[in-house]
């Protein structure tokens, strides 16, 4: 693409800003961000609940990225290396702070952040309706630590169990053990803030 | 298979396709399928809250800095314009200063020509509590250093220079704790221009100077 | 008036007074007849001003001057009232104390200046506003109105204030907030210290903000509020758990945090460059 064809304002491809980035091109640099800057936010707001926090560790896992394009050759998604990327950096910051990434011990026998609860005899209502974006990020927000980093990066981010184990150093067994007690309480959250809702 | 055994096998329900047993199961008890659609439905909504969420611009900017200053960029972009946006700060001065600097200098001016009226002044004590001879020194041990004075402060300390040494001391000690109050305000702001606490943290700096020249000026015009 | 009459309002404002009369000292007496929403000014370089809710429709000042080498300056435009500390030559920080005692309706609009001695407003629904270089500064149960408080180095003190729009500004004076709430309650503070203790009440917007003074709010488990607290320099503690909530605004450098209490009705913000910050939780 010629600088005249730019100067009229045409986007750069993500292949053709990688390229241009690795020259040290500023304008490359700010599109490739620009691509990726909402993921990589979400994701580090969703798993640290701070906004300080996730701008810090967005610009630090950019920063990591960046620093490395050089050796990028194209073998993966560069969006799945950056991804990548911004849970190392997410993960690393949480062992830092001594925050529980994955409850060790999934073996807990009526652990009642997981079980779902019944009355004896009583029905379990069904969370009936489409399923608010807000609510559910509140619901998502108000997971035990432990939950809601499986529960991020599988359901919210896509990743597989076996890249979770990998990942946070754990069992795949537990990966799927926490993102199914994780859903189970997204349940009763939900269902929770329905019936007051429906109160008020 | 009862409510308790599907409940031991959902995870792999909700991952995968059901058993015949498992389905068998689902087509007779409506708490157990309603179950499984929530958490099928919890799961495949989640995908909302990917990239949900967007950054504030000072992230780039931030961001932008680093690269600079690693030598991780070497070269302006070749087909943005080649004028630069204006920078906060320079928005700032152009739009704000001004002004503030002006409403300054104007108290600074009218109350340098009022006619002082008082005759002499001792060194001043409150009714119950005697003043210090020199300025606090916790306040002083605070500043890391003393932000030179401007124009318009020597102008208006000459305003007062008749008042006791004791008092004058004072008011220089509160004249660089405003001063270094807005010389760290600016300077934070420089930094990042779209720090919208630190912009609302230097108006107050500005406010505190201008109280400060008002009511030390006010003092001794009468 | 009737002797009775005389006698009593002279013992109501010895009492209110309360002050012991020195050889030297000479007592000056003023009343003003105004009508509804009176304008009162004071300006006294030395000595206190105490005023107080009185009578509907009057203005009552009692002073005593600590000796002839200060003056009272007198005027009344309708119902705006002008009183001024006048020092003749030769006059200093003792031989020019006026000690004010004054009683005003309580729907009065209030302005006193007192470069050195303490001022103290009581009882008032007006406006208020107080300018002080080195006296404490005391409002007590005010409200509906503006309390405005402007200090160089005098300690501030404000309770019991409802339904006010509070400002204060300090250089290093603490400023002290008890059981303060309404619409707007801002305080500006350089190395003086911020202490409140309230409610947060009132649905209304809390603003506090100081250089190098420390921040301290004491709030009871109810409270509703929207906090975010940042510190460039300092640290910041909360001894609630607040609820997440996603703001575009964000602190880059420095310690922060930011969440919801209850209902989330009153907004609170508590920023400092380099004082510490506290969010206690009443016990």
């Amino acid at each position: 693409m010629t600088d005249a064809r730019k100067q009229q304002g045409e986007k750069l491809t993500e292949a053709e800003a990688i390229e241009r980035a690795k020259q040290g091109d500023a304008a490359a640099f700010k599109v490739l961000y620009d691509l990726h800057k909402r993921r990589v936010y979400s994701l580090c707001l969703r798993m640290t609940q701070n906004t300080a926090s996730a701008e810090d560790l967005t610009q630090e896992a950019f920063l990591q990225l960046f620093r490395k394009i050089g050796t990028f050759r194209g073998e993966s998604a560069f969006s799945t290396w950056l991804h990548r990327m911004s849970v190392n950096v997410v993960l690393m910051q949480l062992r830092k702070k001594n925050l529980p990434i994955v409850p060790i011990d999934d073996t807990l026998e009526g652990d009642e952040e997981g079980t779902v609860k019944k009355e004896p005899g009583a029905p379990d209502e069904r969370l009936t309706g489409a399923i608010d974006r807000l609510r559910l990020q509140n619901a998502v927000d108000s997971l035990p630590p432990g939950y809601r980093t499986i529960f991020v990066l599988h359901d919210v981010e896509g990743y597989e169990h076996n890249e979770i184990a990998e990942m946070v150093g754990c069992s795949i067994g537990n990966s799927k053990s926490q993102l199914h007690k994780a859903r189970l309480k997204l349940r009763e959250l939900l269902k929770a803030d329905r019936a007051e809702k429906a109160r008020k | 298979m009862n409510c308790p055994e599907f409940e031991r096998d959902l995870p792999e329900c909700v991952e995968g396709v059901p058993s015949p047993e498992q389905q068998a199961h689902l087509n007779s008890c409506p708490t157990c399928s309603g179950l499984l659609l929530d958490l099928n439905s919890i799961a495949s909504q989640a995908q909302m809250l990917s990239a949900a969420d967007e950054p504030s611009a000072a992230v780039w900017n931030a961001l932008e800095e680093r690269l600079w200053s690693e030598g991780l960029i070497r070269s302006a972009p070749a087909y943005l314009p080649a004028e630069v946006k204006p920078s906060f700060m320079q928005r700032w001065r152009a739009a704000w200063l001004v002004p503030v600097a002006a409403a300054l200098a104007v108290v600074a001016v009218v109350k340098l020509y009022h006619p002082a009226n008082v005759g002499d002044k001792n060194p001043v004590a409150t009714q119950s509590q005697p003043q210090a001879q020199a300025p606090a020194p916790a306040q002083s041990a605070r500043l890391k250093h003393k932000p030179a004075l401007s124009h318009e402060d020597q102008q208006w300390l000459s305003t007062v220079s008749s008042r006791p040494p004791a008092q004058l001391a004072k008011f220089r000690s509160d004249l660089d704790q405003a001063n270094a109050f807005i010389e760290d305000a600016q300077q934070s702001l420089q930094e990042d221009p779209n720090d919208v606490y630190m912009q609302q943290m230097l108006m107050n700096a500005y406010e505190q100077k201008q109280m400060l020249y008002e009511l030390v000026v006010d003092d001794s015009s009468h | 008036m009737s002797t009775a009459k005389c006698a009593a309002k002279f013992v109501t404002v010895l009492t209110l007074a309360g002050v012991a009369f020195a050889a030297g000292d000479a007592r000056k007496d003023l009343h003003f007849k105004v009508g509804k929403h009176p304008a009162i000014s004071i300006n006294n370089p030395y000595g206190p001003v105490v005023v107080k809710a009185g009578a509907p429709h009057e203005v009552v000042i009692n002073a005593i001057l600590h000796s002839d080498k200060v003056e009272i300056d007198q005027s009344q435009s309708h119902n705006r009232i002008d009183i001024i500390s006048h020092l003749l030559q030769g006059a200093d920080q003792y031989s020019g104390v006026v000690e004010y005692q004054v009683l005003v309706p309580a729907d009065a609009s209030l302005s006193i200046h007192s470069e050195n001695g303490p001022v103290h407003a009581e009882n008032l629904h007006g406006d208020v506003a107080l300018e002080g270089g080195n006296g404490a500064m005391e409002v007590l149960d005010c409200g509906d109105g503006h309390v405005h408080v402007k200090t160089l180095n005098g300690p501030v003190t404000i309770s019991n204030v409802r339904n006010g729009h509070v400002e204060v500004v300090s250089m290093s004076g603490d400023v002290s907030l008890n059981s303060v709430s309404g619409p707007y309650v801002a305080v500006n503070s350089n190395t003086g210290k911020i202490e409140y203790a309230g409610d947060f009440g009132g649905e209304g917007e809390y603003s506090f903000t100081s250089y190098t003074g420390n921040i301290e709010a004491v709030a009871p488990a109810y409270a509703s509020i929207d906090v975010t607290a940042r510190s460039s320099q300092g640290r910041v503690d909360s001894d609630f758990s607040l609820e997440p909530k996603h703001t575009p605004f964000y602190a880059k450098a420095g310690s922060y945090f930011s969440g919801t209490l209850g209902k989330a009705a009153s907004s609170v913000k508590l920023m400092s460059f380099s004082g510490k910050i506290h969010l206690k939780k009443r016990q």
